[in-house]
């Protein structure tokens, strides 16, 4: 059979399926015989890139990057690994108490990671009079359905979308405002810069590269973090990342890094850095800010023209309203920066073209809302806001922003909400004067006490009192903080149930936990770079599902059917008609712009081009011409006073940026005396948040001794007797966790690095898995939510506040336990 | 010649020898032979065969119906070209038919023989189409769909409501469902086609006095005349009918602008930024253009605005009589483009002034063309918090 005869076959199949009565038949004929046409390397995507996959007897041998993807990530190794590894959930399970007791199930005995294995229609069926019973004798207030994650990419089997439409097809629920990564960010900016910023498209790199004299990646690790995305990533950001390496070897762009540690894109661009002390980048804006002001150095124009309140900044820059001059000498003490280092640094940042590039980091930390305001108050003095190569990103580190996009458009995804006109069976919207939306970060606050009233975003929210939660493609026991109190919350929890791929720790402290397959045991379909847009992608089913797993458009359409609504759930509709539909609604939207072939060769080639984009300047509208452009903030002009924060008479984020103590800070500050190391807790360089933590084979390229590495100082891990390769015990008053010392001059004294993502893995003190319920446990990985703390960043955002962290180590003497994290559950038989 | 003027004194000769009745069968015997010759021709124009015996037919038009509805359908009732195209009607079919031959121009100099061609004079030959269907309101269209026998429990509420107010007024098809059987042409039209499908492009006449709301960002000028475009209204503005002159129409918009720079921009009330017209500086400072009445300073920006209406001409299209159903298609727009990544947040969980910013902020993550931009952002500033009092 040659190409164009197979071709000929293809169109005439699809033909059948137009005009045939039976859709499904001919479609997976289809699938088939693509798939077996293209047996050597079949084309995917993943948040870790797009890459070819070559098979063998049936499983997956080799795996390679996309012909495109000139800058794979080394994760690309991990790929196979989380097909195959031991924790893959591999069947519907209950937990052993659960299912003899239902809602009446000792709940202290959760975590104590004990699950019988049942069939998918018991699974199912709990799952659904779980769900009656709650909306029964509590109604909408007692679900939480609105927790979601990060998901695996697939426009088709987005795991939310699925379980929402199919949740909210039985009832109501309570859900979320906000993320973790961005929570502050995303809250303040609309008030200062008019927009999230975090999420917008950025300054294209060409751009920066071109006109930039000095760039300042503040807190910023763009060469770490620019691995993964939020859809098949492109790696083009590291092309242009190996062109700064360049310009700045060659003294054309100078690249300043301000950040307690030496970052990974520090040591790649071999540029400088300024070591500040952690915490403390707000006193160290505010000196950068008098020093532009003292010297008059900051753009009076730009600030007059396309700002509001800076005169009501100035008095506390000058310390005429609280008694304290923000000088160069004043940060020195606070900062750990020296006097004179703060001067240089003003008079280059006002010495030419400055493009401020901000980490996301710095605002997952107490009043993390400071910094970030702080920082556009810089970038409007400096006047460059909207200038290429100027101003103020906070997202060039994410997804390829900065990268031009094709301006093509996207495929959407299926239907996260009820068709329109439809209704759920319990048609109940009485939230009983309980907040339908909560901020993210604040479910263990409302599971812990429903009822009180808290100030959110100049809103008030009564938390609801929450007794069920389902999560999909998400691991709160990652990303949230304070493990042991959240392990108090799930005990009053009466029922958890988890759709996952892997027995996360959220599917350890679960009562019934379903079984999804990877991305690579299903169809589906993803744009090519989050921001870039440069193709369309088909993710091709390598394998068939492993084990009992099945993919979430079939779980939930079995879930819809148990409703009896089954048909209204898919549309009537298959994985390849929906496919289809995507595909060709996606080709409609660019007819006359993108050229796409029709589905079946798209599918057989795995790829449709978009083509390169055009540069593009942020704000540049907004400078040109602020009054037909304006901000969307209340006046349309940057406000770096804003009276509607002030009326707000928050006391922990007031009408404009300051300085405020955290609760607890290194160096000096409040409680170091006690614990006087800083931990970070940044994102991984080896994983994407906690998915990949799994792969087990490319997990032991960077554990020592099996466990989550744990970055010292050599001078302090010297102090405390550690060698390079020993484990350590990580501890505070919140938690204790065990892992692998990794020795390097990169972090320096009183900081610690372990990266979150580490999957928690509790075991009792004598060792035992099934120990891990208890309050206290010792995690024996590595996951630093063990120790962070769980605290709102303020009124203003309520977001997590991971970074205002405190801990002590020591060298670990006692019995060293088995790590529990990665090989599932205590299977009971009954 | 002569022969010819032998003939003419023949024919012009009464009848000497054949009877009244002889001349008579033989004229009508010519005459149905003659009829029954055009008939087969014209029937025989009238064939799909004959519509895509032409490549210019069959490569493009004949395609693009063939991915339709009308080709394939549970039914099997299929729409041939002339099904549309030629009118049932006898008279009109004939005028038709005239009106066609200049296609066999086109077939003779190549016109559209190329696809390059045929995009060039898609949208001029789609209009001429358009205007047809408009003028006799979509018969061809109600040979087979009637209004009378539609089942409406069957159709979604937007389509319910949308259909029952087209039926109400006998409303041509073609008005909402443009490029249902080819492909629709690239222009002003396409600007969020969708939209206009669901909306409608408006009547052409306007009643003074009567209120519409554009369903569109429109140009606005500053006469009648002239092409120099004053500066644009925004999409879902309410506006007041002052005159019409050929089809351009004036119209009068109330709102409130900031006392800033040229005070060139009007929103929908005071402190509230909800965009309903831009101007151009020139536009902005010529005498009547927005007449000023009050002022007052807005405590939560410091800002001046003032009360003002402006009274601008625009096109007569574009222009619908009632906002709602530019509300009904955001919301839908708003609820399935907003959960691709995440749960939408409620439309009254942010303020009418959070809600630009937030939006715009997510944007980059949302295929919508500019209109159905600004109509979104317009409903989630409508429908918040400002404006709806719910616990959320």
């Amino acid at each position: 059979m040659n190409r164009r005869d197979f071709l000929k076959g293809l169109l005439s199949t699809s033909y059948v399926v137009i005009s045939g009565a039976s859709v499904l038949a001919p479609l997976s004929a289809l699938a088939k015989s693509a798939a077996r046409i293209n047996d050597d390397w079949l084309t995917t995507g993943s948040h870790f890139g797009a890459f070819k996959i070559k098979r063998k007897n049936g499983v997956i041998d080799q795996v390679k990057p996309f012909d495109s993807d000139k800058y794979p990530t080394d994760m690309i190794n991990g790929i196979r690994g989380l097909v195959y590894n031991p924790s893959r959930v591999r069947y519907p399970m209950v937990r052993l108490d659960f299912l003899l007791k239902g809602h009446q199930s000792d709940t202290t005995k959760r975590g104590d990671f004990r699950f019988v294995r049942v069939t998918w229609d018991k699974a199912l069926g709990l799952f659904k009079d779980s769900l009656d019973q709650i909306q029964t004798n509590y109604g909408p207030s007692a679900l939480h359905a609105g927790q979601t994650g990060w998901r695996a990419t697939g426009q088709l089997h987005s795991s939310t979308s699925h379980m929402q439409r199919a949740v909210g097809m039985h009832g109501n629920f309570v859900k979320k405002i906000g993320d973790y990564s961005t929570g502050a960010g995303q809250t303040i900016l609309p008030y200062i810069l008019g927009s999230t910023e975090v999420y917008a498209q950025g300054t294209s790199w060409p751009l920066i590269l071109e006109q930039s004299k000095t760039i300042i990646l503040w807190a910023n690790d763009p060469y770490k973090n620019l691995q993964v995305g939020w859809n098949a990533e492109t790696h083009e950001a590291y092309e242009y990342l190996a062109q700064l390496k360049q310009l700045v070897k060659a003294g054309k762009i100078r690249v300043i890094s301000i950040d307690p540690v030496a970052t990974k894109t520090q040591n790649y661009l071999g540029c400088e850095q300024i070591y500040v002390n952690p915490q403390t980048d707000v006193p160290l804006m505010l000196a950068i800010a008098h020093e532009l002001y003292t010297n008059d150095l900051h753009d009076k124009e730009f600030i007059e023209g396309y700002s509001l309140g800076f005169e009501r900044f100035v008095p506390y820059l000058m310390g005429t309203d609280d008694g304290v001059e923000k000088t160069a000498k004043w940060a020195a003490a606070i900062t750990g920066v020296n006097e004179e280092v703060i001067k240089d640094l003003a008079a280059t940042m006002a010495g030419g073209r400055t493009q401020m590039l901000m980490g996301w980091c710095i605002q997952r930390q107490q009043h993390g809302e400071q910094p970030y305001w702080m920082a556009a108050v810089l970038a409007t003095m400096l006047g460059q806001i909207g200038l290429p190569g100027g101003g103020i990103s906070y997202g060039h580190h994410y997804s390829g922003i900065g990268v031009p996009s094709s301006g093509a458009a996207a495929p959407g995804g299926f239907p996260r909400n009820l068709d329109e006109g439809k209704k759920p069976l319990f048609d109940n919207n009485d939230f009983k004067g309980a907040s339908k939306t909560i901020p993210v970060a604040r479910w263990i606050d409302a599971i812990l006490e429903p009822g009180k009233v808290i100030d959110a975003n100049g809103a008030k929210v009564t938390y609801p009192d929450i007794k069920m939660m389902v999560f999909s493609g998400n691991n709160p026991w990652n990303h949230h903080q304070d493990r042991n109190r959240m392990k108090l919350a799930f005990q009053k929890l009466e029922c958890v149930v988890t759709v996952d791929i892997n027995w996360t720790a959220t599917c350890r402290f679960s009562d019934i936990v379903l079984p999804a397959c990877t991305t690579l045991e299903r169809n589906d379909i993803d744009i090519y770079g989050s921001y870039a847009n440069r193709g369309l992608l088909a993710m091709q089913k390598m394998v068939e599902p492993l084990f009992d797993s099945l993919s979430d458009f079939e779980i939930f359409t079995r879930f819809a059917a148990l409703l009896g609504r089954e048909k209204e759930y898919t549309r009537g509709m298959t994985e390849f008609d929906w496919l289809k539909k995507l595909y060709n609604d996606c080709k409609s939207a660019n007819d006359g712009k993108f050229k796409m072939p029709e589905f079946e060769q798209f599918w057989q080639d795995g790829y449709v081009h978009f083509g390169k984009g055009k540069v593009w300047t942020r704000h540049a509208d907004f400078r040109a011409d602020p009054e037909i452009n304006p901000l969307g903030t209340p006046s349309g002009l940057i406000e770096i006073f804003s009276r509607k924060i002030d009326r707000y008479n928050y006391d922990d984020c007031k009408g404009h940026p300051m300085w405020m103590e955290k609760s607890e800070r290194s160096h000096g500050g409040p409680g170091s005396d006690k614990y006087p190391v800083w931990m970070q807790s940044c994102h991984p360089d080896k994983r994407l948040h906690s998915q990949m933590c799994e792969s087990q084979e490319y997990r032991e390229t960077y554990t020592v001794k099996g466990r989550e590495p744990v970055y010292l100082n050599p001078v302090d891990a010297q102090d405390r007797g550690i060698k390079d390769g020993d484990i350590v015990r990580v501890f505070n008053d919140r938690g204790q966790l065990l892992a692998g010392a990794v020795v390097s001059d990169h972090f320096p004294r009183g900081v610690i690095r372990i990266e979150e993502g580490a999957w928690y893995g509790p075991v009792g003190d004598d060792g035992s898995v099934a120990g891990g319920a208890n309050i206290g446990a010792i995690c024996s990985y590595g996951d630093p939510n063990t120790l962070t703390q769980d605290i709102g960043t303020s009124k203003l955002a309520q977001a997590c506040s991971a970074y205002t962290c405190l801990v002590n180590y020591e060298k670990f003497r006692g019995k060293v336990p088995s790590v529990s994290s990665f090989n599932g559950p205590i299977e009971v038989k009954l | 010649m002569r022969w010819l003027i032998n003939l003419w004194k023949t024919l012009n000769k009464p009848a000497q020898y054949l009877t009244l009745g002889a001349v008579s069968v033989t004229a009508f015997l010519m005459g149905v032979i003659f009829w029954g010759g055009f008939n087969t021709v014209l029937e025989a124009t009238n064939t799909e065969e004959f519509c895509i015996s032409c490549h210019s037919m069959q490569s493009k038009p004949y395609q693009e119906l063939q991915k339709t509805v009308h080709w394939s359908n549970h039914s099997g009732v299929r729409a041939t070209c002339p099904d549309c195209h030629v009118p049932h009607n006898w008279s009109r079919k004939i005028a038709r038919k005239i009106e066609a031959s200049s296609d066999v121009w086109g077939w003779l100099f190549n016109t559209v023989n190329t696809s390059e061609k045929f995009e060039d004079k898609r949208l001029e030959m789609a209009t001429r189409e358009w205007g047809r269907f408009e003028r006799d309101d979509s018969l061809a269209c109600k040979g087979c769909h009637d209004y009378k026998s539609m089942k409406w429990d069957s159709m979604s509420k937007l389509a319910q409501k949308q259909m029952k107010r087209a039926a109400e007024r006998d409303q041509s098809c073609v008005d909402c469902h443009k490029g249902i059987a080819h492909t629709l042409p690239d222009i002003g039209t396409a600007r969020a086609p969708e939209l206009i499908a669901e909306v409608g492009t408006g009547p052409s006449k306007f009643d003074d006095n009567a209120i519409y709301f554009s369903s569109l960002t429109k140009p606005i000028y500053l006469n009648e005349r002239t092409d120099v475009e004053a500066g644009t209204l925004n999409i879902a503005t309410k506006v007041t009918i002052l005159a019409t002159k050929g089809s351009r129409i004036k119209i009068a918009i109330a709102g409130w602008r900031k006392k800033m720079g040229a005070g060139r921009v009007v929103y929908l009330d005071f402190g509230i930024n909800m965009l309903l017209v831009q101007l151009e500086k020139f536009a902005a400072l010529e005498d009547g253009v927005i007449v000023g009445f009050e002022q007052k300073e807005d405590d939560l920006t410091g800002l001046k605005w003032q009360r003002v209406e402006v009274e601008v001409w625009t096109d007569a299209d574009y222009l619908i009589d009632q906002q709602q159903p530019l509300w009904d298609y955001a919301r839908t727009t708003f609820r399935s483009s907003c959960s691709v990544c995440h749960s939408q947040p409620d439309e009254a969980h942010f303020d009418a002034n959070t809600w630009p910013g937030m939006f715009q902020g997510m944007i980059a993550f949302v295929d919508m063309d500019q209109d159905t931009q600004a109509l979104v952002q317009k409903y989630l500033q409508q429908h918040s918090s400002t404006f709806v009092k719910e616990k959320h």
